[in-house]
């Protein structure tokens, strides 16, 4: 059958491919992206692990609001990233490194 | 009485004193009012006490261990009688100064030295003590060192003091070399104690070898050694042979200074040492000092023959002078010596003030005309018997009583000095005739050069519209500060002030207060052969000289241009062997020091120093590379290790983030495995 231990490992690679994803493009909105697939795989683990809480549904509410600040960070992300672009007229991470020594 | 001396003594250091802080003409007021006082006070002195008892009066001075050293005067016979002479002498030469350096520029200078010099020398024959008459002696010497290098920018006045100084201080080592001596037999100083009558020094007499006294023997060779310092004393202040170079260079100096010092007074302080130590001598000692007089006194008679110089004439009659008087000290004639030293006084100050004027005025037509003569020279001279009559009275005057002509004091001292000798050479060996032969000899040549003076300067024409016919001459004899002097010295030079009886030394009142009394019974044949003599001879030579300068006849007996002439002009060459001899090897030695002070002693200095900078240098490498090397190696470390750290700081965000995950990683494996 499906056990945890599936969701657990789906979870996982979904967690490395967006840590991939983070750390290797060179897109500003690349690595949201990245971000949101961790976000998403800690949700997926959240949910795998909320199948033992059937009482207050905690794994579900958890998941939901992580959600919705998903949406939030994300939101705020694309400001940042806005800002960055108008600044620096790239958003190529490489590019913006004035806080080097 | 002795209180009054001292008085006469101190006045002109007082006016000493005085002169160091005034200037102008003032000086020489105060200098000869000093000398003018002395001279009064001397002359209450000697009417007092001559021939009374001798006064000593003395202080203790200090102590050293247990040696006492007095301070204070005799007063016999000897010290009034030069108390007298030295002020009598000096007042016509400090009016004539007045004059003669009137237009100097150090007239103030003049007179302070000239009065310290009167002082030194008034106070050197009243001292009763060795170790004061030694200071004085050295006094005397000082002050003539700065009178004859008074005109300090000539050339030739400071080497002739440098000479005159030099050669005084070997006189002076003699004389302390002497004192020591004696001072280490008699243990004492004092003049009376040692040589008074039956004094210390003529109870001390030679046993096997040892010089015996009251207290103390020592080896005979220390009264020699005594003996031969007071000999180079008497050489050196008094000119004898060998010591006598100085004095003709000591003319560079003005000439009243001449006057007073180089003929009157401080040579005679040799004369004066002589006296105040007659007792010491023994008969060899005297044998010696009179052959030293005599050849001394012939060899400077030579020179003065063939000198063209007015002033070195004078100078190297003077050394024969003093030669007869060291001559007379030698053979016994006390009382003659003194005499002669009294009467030389005054005819050779005469004889130098004369010249004095005469060179005054030849420097005026020297001046006066541009030319290029030297006033000095007696070839340039001449007529001037017409123009400056009183000089000429007085020269001569002065001239009769140096030859010894009869009616002058001259006359009575020379002779008395000559009749002396033969009776003391018939005491002797017949070897001991050359001595008064010699005398004789020189007593002729005296008068031939003195005969050659005066009639070269005042007779004939006057030699200079030689050299340029058309002269203007303003020579005449002088104001009175010229004329005063040249009167009361000549007055001096006739027989009525020491003698009523021209033609008998023995009655002189001089002669009679210094002899003993038996020496007047002897007349023997030599008291009238001699006089006679000597003076016709003495006559017809200057009649002689009358002829060859003034008659121009050619009869001359010796050519002007043999060895013999040239031996007389240069000195008899003892300028150039003393050059040679003493001279040029102490230069030498001087210059070689200096070679080795460059070369030796400053090459060691510079090898050090050199050593010191290579030194340095190696210090400075291990400085900058080794040290310095170190700190930059510190330095370059800590640089790589930051360079190395802050690699690490990129800036790019994915790089930061990876190496937190690789820590972390790290981390877990590091926590599972172990």
């Amino acid at each position: 059958m499906i056990s945890l231990t599936h969701y657990l490992v789906v979870s996982a690679i979904l967690f490395c491919i967006g840590l991939y994803v983070v750390l290797v493009k060179r897109n500003a909105i690349q690595i949201l992206i990245g971000i949101e697939m961790m976000l998403n795989a800690a949700i997926l683990n959240l949910v795998a692990f909320g199948q033992f809480d059937r009482h207050n549904n905690g794994g579900q509410m958890f998941a939901l609001f992580a959600i919705v600040l998903a949406a939030a960070t994300t939101a705020v992300a694309l400001a940042i990233v806005l800002n960055v672009y108008r600044r620096y007229k790239t958003i190529d991470p490489d590019k913006v490194d004035q806080l080097k020594d | 009485m002795a209180y009054h001396a001292l008085a006469a003594v101190l006045l002109p250091l007082l006016a000493f004193v005085i002169n160091c802080f005034i200037k102008g003409k003032a000086t020489g007021w105060v200098s000869t009012i000093a000398i003018l006082l002395s001279a009064v006070i001397s002359i209450i002195v000697f009417s007092h006490t001559f021939n009374g008892g001798a006064i000593h009066l003395s202080r203790v001075w200090f102590t050293i261990g247990d040696t006492q050293l007095y301070a204070g005067l005799l007063l016999n016979n000897l010290s009034i009688l030069m108390l007298l002479l030295v002020n009598l002498i000096a007042l016509p030469v400090h009016i004539f100064s007045m004059a003669y350096m009137g237009h100097d520029q150090r007239y103030g200078r003049y007179f302070t030295c000239l009065s310290l010099f009167c002082f030194s020398m008034l106070a050197l024959v009243v001292v009763d003590n060795m170790v004061l008459f030694y200071t004085f002696w050295e006094l005397v010497g000082f002050s003539s060192y700065l009178l004859i290098g008074f005109w300090y920018k000539k050339e030739k006045a400071i080497q002739a003091n440098k000479k005159a100084f030099i050669m005084n201080r070997i006189g002076d080592v003699g004389l302390l070399i002497a004192i020591l001596v004696i001072y280490a037999q008699f243990h004492t100083f004092d003049l009376v104690k040692l040589f008074g009558q039956g004094g210390l020094v003529s109870q001390s007499f030679f046993k096997d070898g040892l010089w015996i006294a009251p207290g103390a023997s020592i080896p005979a060779i220390w009264q020699y050694i005594a003996c031969g310092g007071i000999f180079l004393a008497v050489c050196a202040k008094s000119a004898q042979f060998p010591l006598h170079t100085w004095l003709p260079d000591a003319m560079e100096g003005p000439t009243s200074v001449s006057a007073l010092i180089h003929a009157a007074t401080m040579v005679a302080a040799g004369i004066f040492l002589l006296g105040r130590v007659y007792p010491m001598f023994n008969t060899a000692e005297l044998d010696a000092l009179a052959f030293i007089g005599c050849f001394t006194a012939f060899m400077a008679a030579t020179i003065a023959l063939t000198q063209n110089d007015l002033k070195r004439i004078l100078a190297f009659s003077t050394i024969s002078q003093l030669g007869f008087m060291v001559m007379a000290m030698g053979i016994n004639a006390y009382a003659s010596s003194l005499f002669h030293l009294v009467t030389h006084a005054f005819f050779k100050c005469l004889l130098f003030l004369v010249a004095g004027v005469v060179i005054h005025e030849m420097q005026h037509v020297k001046d006066e005309n541009q030319l290029d003569i030297d006033p000095q020279n007696i070839l340039y001279m001449g007529g001037l018997r017409k123009r400056m009559p009183l000089t000429f009275i007085a020269a001569i005057i002065g001239g009769a009583a140096l030859v010894g002509l009869p009616l002058t004091s001259g006359y009575l001292s020379k002779d008395g000095i000559l009749i002396q000798a033969f009776e003391w050479s018939d005491t002797k060996s017949i070897g001991y005739k050359i001595v008064p032969i010699m005398m004789l000899i020189t007593s002729w040549l005296t008068a031939f050069y003195v005969a050659r003076l005066i009639f070269k300067v005042f007779f004939g024409k006057l030699r200079v519209l030689d050299v340029k016919p058309v002269v203007i001459c303003h020579i005449s004899d002088g104001g009175w500060q010229y004329r005063v002097p040249l009167i009361l010295l000549s007055l001096c030079c006739l027989f009525p002030v020491f003698s009523l009886d021209p033609l008998l030394y023995e009655q002189s009142w001089l002669f009679k207060a210094f002899t003993t009394a038996d020496h007047l019974e002897r007349m023997n044949i030599y008291h009238t052969i001699i006089p006679a003599g000597l003076n016709i001879l003495s006559i017809a030579v200057i009649y002689l000289a009358y002829a060859i300068y003034i008659q121009e006849r050619k009869m001359l007996p010796f050519a002007q241009n043999n060895w013999a002439f040239d031996f007389s002009y240069n000195q008899w060459y003892f300028n150039k062997a003393y050059n040679t001899i003493f001279v040029k090897p102490v230069l030498a030695l001087g210059s070689g020091l200096f070679w080795f002070d460059r070369k030796v002693v400053d090459g060691f200095i510079r090898l050090l120093q050199n050593i010191l900078l290579w030194l340095s240098k190696v210090a400075d490498v291990m400085d900058r590379y080794v040290i310095d090397g170190f700190l930059h190696l510190l330095t370059a470390i800590v640089q790589y290790i930051g360079n190395f750290v802050r690699s690490f700081q990129t800036g790019r965000v994915q790089y930061y983030l990876l190496s937190m995950l690789a820590v972390i990683v790290a981390w877990f494996i590091f926590k599972t495995l172990i």
